[in-house]
């Protein structure tokens, strides 16, 4: 009875969603997308995803891949990592040849072992935890985010004029902060700067006071942002604000979304923060002038990075002559001095040594936050 | 004649697996799952009457406790797994004696703040739980020198949910189901009845809580990954909802509510997008006010013989 | 010393708010014996109206003065609190449900209001601009910003309002007597519906301050909700269920716990998030009636 209900149920259900192995079709080229539309990731995921999608448009107008079109698959995951899994499957099952992740990096994670397991390539373009490409060998994933690491370095080369000793870490107590917060502290260990202390505003806090004051008291030269949450980066700079403070902040390329612009008004002047994208290079410039046109609105960098994926991507393919998967995965692989829109004048994505992080460790650049506004680049690359 | 029944379904079950692509055999896989949970929750919520945040929890320190064990700390595969169980039973148990003193919403409250702890314990784990970040790159050892992939893993998980319906409706039938009920209807008459009040609710919390251990650490290999998000608050009021539209109380009620409650946002997500949640807000309040007998109470009515 | 006495403000301020939100949670309990789970939700709400009425970032309409913010959030919310009791408690308790009954309808009111502010407000945090801006300002030995004193004032007179309006109205006697014996209170001619009703309206309203002056300090974002009501419940088992005044104190406890905590015990960060939880534990299992005992029946 029940039983039997309930397997006749289910043999409908699954009807209605077997039928979504489509075959390939011969006249365009699938690429999925994972985005995230409504939940915590949405205010880094969306406006990457928009990068890929004028990216597409404009491969498209200007002939397509292979003389194919470009027709975008993008599904959501609420940046939830085993709903990324379950999005990453319905993109193979619906016959994509590569898949591109935007949301938080433990989806992303996740939605590796899909690719693993189906021998699918899978980049994301934005993504920036170092164990992304390391915590899983898996040879069909690639990341031309600016991973943490780098950001760290670029940061330390700028202020090492500062000679700061001792600093602290302020993170939240999502994934992608933690993980930051970790990457960063390797990354200062590796140049001698102690932290002496990590601090973690969680999620639902009503004031950050109690831990700006313990920072306060370690009396360090730097504070070093890892925070992503909105709320708990503003209760942040509200208690710094507040308690006097006057510790230089050095932040990760988070800070470069304009969100938090808008949200912490007038707290984050003279703020210094990571970004990989230089206003005055000139491929930067064109995607600018592109973006305007069609959107009536300044970008910020995050669509720099979904533009530059979508035409890594199709390069690849043009470049395999094919829509095979690993002909596909071995010309991404292959991939050297792709100059883009993102990361800093002279810079190049390039998987280099086998590695499968093509973020140039040259490419980030520093600004700071001035009048409200990201401010020019200030320095770049590690040198 | 019942046995054969249950086999038919359970190889039907198991034969679906065969035919299902990637997608689909992900989608059913972790149907299964939810399947799985939502009976052990719906024992202890439905017949037990009481109402827990814990399920979700448990189904962690099953998850994490069989990965742990195996993958970190190197023991084989069948160790780990009793002791990832054991260790649910234990932490069900611990948390059992002082709370089911607890009467109503206030013993949700207590389940919830240990499931927050839960939450707070595998973020802050380092290198043991993997943190917020989880753990990855661990696969389902050879178990009797059988590796289970593909299919293969689907019939496991038909079989863990043929598993624990056997177990919740002999034990409905018997004589401590009926101590449940009562003491759901009315705890002071059930003690004048010389039935243990405190024993048997401990005895139901800990069995259901451990059996979602179990159904944790089967998830554990759907993906071979696991990580904190999955075991948090927003599930456990799905798996809730479930019971409710389903049916609380009945075995048959919590299957149609998660197969129902899981499929219907990949049918309604193109068309709503992220408004189905609304939608199923909207189901739990009128599935209370109208119809408390949940979807099966519905087909019921229309089916009148039957169901002693 | 003088970090000890800023961060008194600053846990004096949260402990305000989830002193609010427990007296959200006693107003409907206390003559309903419902916990009204879906108050965080309400108080979300009441930070979203705020912006609606004082930013033109929700609306591009106008930027209003702070006391229409005021106004819309209790007008708005009270009725939201009305309604939800009529369509969905009401029928639950005419009909005797048992209790349990209308607290699970509640959670899905919850996901409903949830969603819908997704729906309406988009997935971003909104800035909420504070009356008073954001300076630093001295009384005394005490140091904070200017909206945390703002929050301290205004909970306490509201605190005092309702403190005053139980004891010393005849509507409030009769939430008390309905909290006493529903019953007994029935037969002595009370309207039960219009206690309910009110209760309803009158918890949205406080819940919906609370999420407004809170919301400068954090902004308003559709998830602030949950984290909330598990505070101001905590807040309420802390300090009894019986009284207002335990409200209060049960969240002035919770927040000095969390924030001295996190300052000044050695323990890592991450682990003081596990602090409010532990507390809600200890609480329910060993003193599960609050600091502040309930008053007797006369």
């Amino acid at each position: 009875m029940a039983r039997r209900r309930f397997a006749s149920a289910l043999t409908f259900a699954m009807a209605l969603l077997a039928g979504t192995a489509a075959a390939q079709a011969q006249d365009v080229v699938k690429i999925g997308v994972i985005t995230d539309r409504v939940g915590s990731g949405k205010f880094y995921a969306e406006p990457v995803t928009r990068g890929i999608e004028l990216g597409a448009k404009m491969i498209n107008e200007k002939g397509g891949v292979l003389g194919k079109k470009i027709q975008l698959i993008i599904e959501d995951d609420q940046n939830k990592p085993d709903v990324s899994a379950a999005k990453a499957r319905k993109l193979v099952d619906d016959g994509v040849v590569v898949i591109m992740s935007n949301t938080g990096s433990p989806a992303t994670q996740q939605a590796q072992t899909v690719s693993l397991e189906t021998k699918t390539p899978h980049l994301t373009p934005a993504n920036s935890a170092d164990t992304l490409t390391t915590q899983l060998d898996n040879p069909w994933f690639f990341q031309t985010g600016p991973l943490a690491s780098i950001q760290l370095a670029t940061l330390m080369t700028y202020t090492k004029a500062r000679g700061f000793k001792k600093v602290a870490i302020v993170r939240d107590n999502s994934a992608l902060s933690q993980s930051f917060a970790e990457s960063f502290r390797k990354g200062l260990d590796g140049v001698g700067i102690e932290t002496a202390l990590e601090e973690v505003i969680p999620q639902g806090a009503t004031s950050a006071v109690a831990n700006l004051q313990k920072v306060r008291a370690a009396k360090v030269d730097a504070i070093l942002q890892a925070g992503i949450l909105g709320p708990e980066m503003l209760q942040f700079f509200r208690a710094y604000q507040q308690l006097g403070m006057k510790e230089p902040i050095l932040g990760s390329y988070n800070l470069s979304i304009p969100a938090y612009l808008t949200m912490a008004k007038d707290l984050m002047e003279g703020v210094v923060f990571v970004d990989a994208y230089d206003e005055t290079k000139p491929e930067a410039k064109a995607f600018r002038d592109i973006y305007v046109k069609d959107y009536k609105e300044e970008p910020s960098s995050l669509p720099a990075y979904g533009w530059d994926g979508i035409h890594l991507v199709a390069q690849a393919i043009e470049k395999a002559g094919s829509l095979d998967k690993e002909k596909v995965r071995t010309a991404i692989a292959a991939t050297t001095g792709f100059s883009g829109a993102i990361g800093a004048k002279g810079s190049s994505w390039g998987f280099r040594n086998g590695s499968r992080s093509g973020f140039d460790p040259q490419g980030a650049v520093v600004r700071i936050i001035k009048n409200n506004q990201h401010g020019p680049v200030v320095h770049s690359g590690q040198k | 004649m019942r046995a054969l029944l249950w086999l038919a379904s359970i190889i039907a079950a198991s034969a679906l697996a065969f035919a299902l692509g990637g997608y689909a055999t992900d989608v059913y896989r972790k149907m299964l799952v939810w399947i799985a949970l939502a009976l052990s929750y719906n024992f202890l919520f439905g017949v037990a009457g009481q109402i827990a945040f814990s399920q979700f929890a448990f189904a962690g320190v099953g998850a994490y406790g069989v990965v742990i064990l195996s993958y970190k700390l190197g023991l084989p595969f069948g160790v780990a797994l009793v002791g990832a169980i054991a260790l649910c039973a234990l932490l069900a148990f611990i948390v059992a004696v002082p709370s089911t003193r607890l009467e109503g919403f206030y013993l949700a409250l207590a389940t919830l703040a240990f499931a927050q702890l839960f939450l707070v314990v595998v973020n802050e784990g380092g290198e043991l739980t993997g943190g917020t970040g989880g753990i990855a790159g661990y696969k389902l050892p050879e178990v009797f020198g059988i590796a289970l992939r593909g299919p293969w893993y689907t019939v496991v998980l038909v079989l863990l949910v043929a598993l624990t319906l056997h177990l919740l409706l002999r034990l409905e039938r018997s004589s401590f189901g009926r101590a449940c009920r009562a003491i759901k209807a009315n705890p002071a008459v059930a003690a004048a009845m010389g039935i243990d009040v405190r024993r048997t609710k401990v005895i139901t919390f800990t069995l259901t809580s451990t059996l979602a251990g179990l159904a944790g650490a089967a998830y554990a290999y759907v993906d071979n990954v696991i990580n904190p998000p999955v075991f948090g608050l927003d599930n456990i009021f799905m798996l809730l909802f479930m019971i409710i539209v389903g049916g609380m109380g009945r075995p048959a009620g919590a299957i149609v509510g998660a197969v129902l409650l899981y499929l219907a946002p990949f049918v309604l997500e193109p068309i709503v997008g992220h408004a189905y949640l609304v939608l199923f807000g909207v189901l739990v309040v009128l599935a209370i006010l109208f119809q408390p007998q949940g979807l099966i109470g519905l087909v019921d009515r229309l089916r009148p013989e039957r169901r002693a | 010393m003088d970090d000890f006495l800023e961060l008194t403000v600053s846990a004096m301020a949260s402990g305000c708010i989830y002193g609010l939100m427990a007296l959200a949670y006693l107003i409907v309990l206390r003559p309903t014996s419902i916990i009204n789970f879906a108050i965080g939700e309400w108080a979300a709400t009441g930070a979203f109206v705020g912006v609606g009425m004082l930013s033109t970032l929700a609306w591009p309409h106008f930027e209003g003065p702070y006391i229409l913010a005021v106004v819309a959030v209790v007008v708005v919310l009270g009725l939201l609190g009305w309604v939800v009791e009529r369509l969905t408690v009401r029928p639950l308790l005419r009909r005797g449900a048992a209790v349990t009954s209308p607290i699970l309808a509640l959670l899905g009111v919850l996901v409903i209001f949830r969603e819908s502010l997704t729906l309406i407000y988009g997935a971003d945090p909104l800035p909420s601009p504070p009356p008073f801006g954001f300076r630093r300002i001295e009384i005394g030995p005490f140091a904070g910003a200017s909206q945390q004193f703002f929050i301290i004032a205004v909970t306490l007179s509201l605190f005092v309002a309702v403190w005053l309006f139980f004891e010393r109205t005849v509507w409030g006697r009769a939430f008390e007597a309905v909290a006493l014996n529903r019953r007994a209170a029935a037969l002595m001619g009370i309207n039960l519906g219009r206690v309910t009703a009110l209760a309803f309206a009158a918890g949205a309203s406080v819940a919906g301050l609370a999420g407004l002056l809170m919301s400068p300090l954090t902004s308003a974002h559709y998830m602030m909700g949950l984290p909330l009501a598990i505070q101001g419940f905590t807040a309420l088992v802390i300090g009894g269920v019986g009284r207002v005044e335990g409200a209060l104190l049960g969240g002035l406890i919770l927040a000095f716990v969390e924030q001295l905590g996190a300052r000044y015990l050695p323990i890592p960060s991450g682990l003081t998030l596990a602090f409010p939880f532990a507390l809600l534990i200890l609480f329910l299992l060993l003193r599960p009636t609050g600091l502040i005992a309930p008053r007797e029946a006369r």
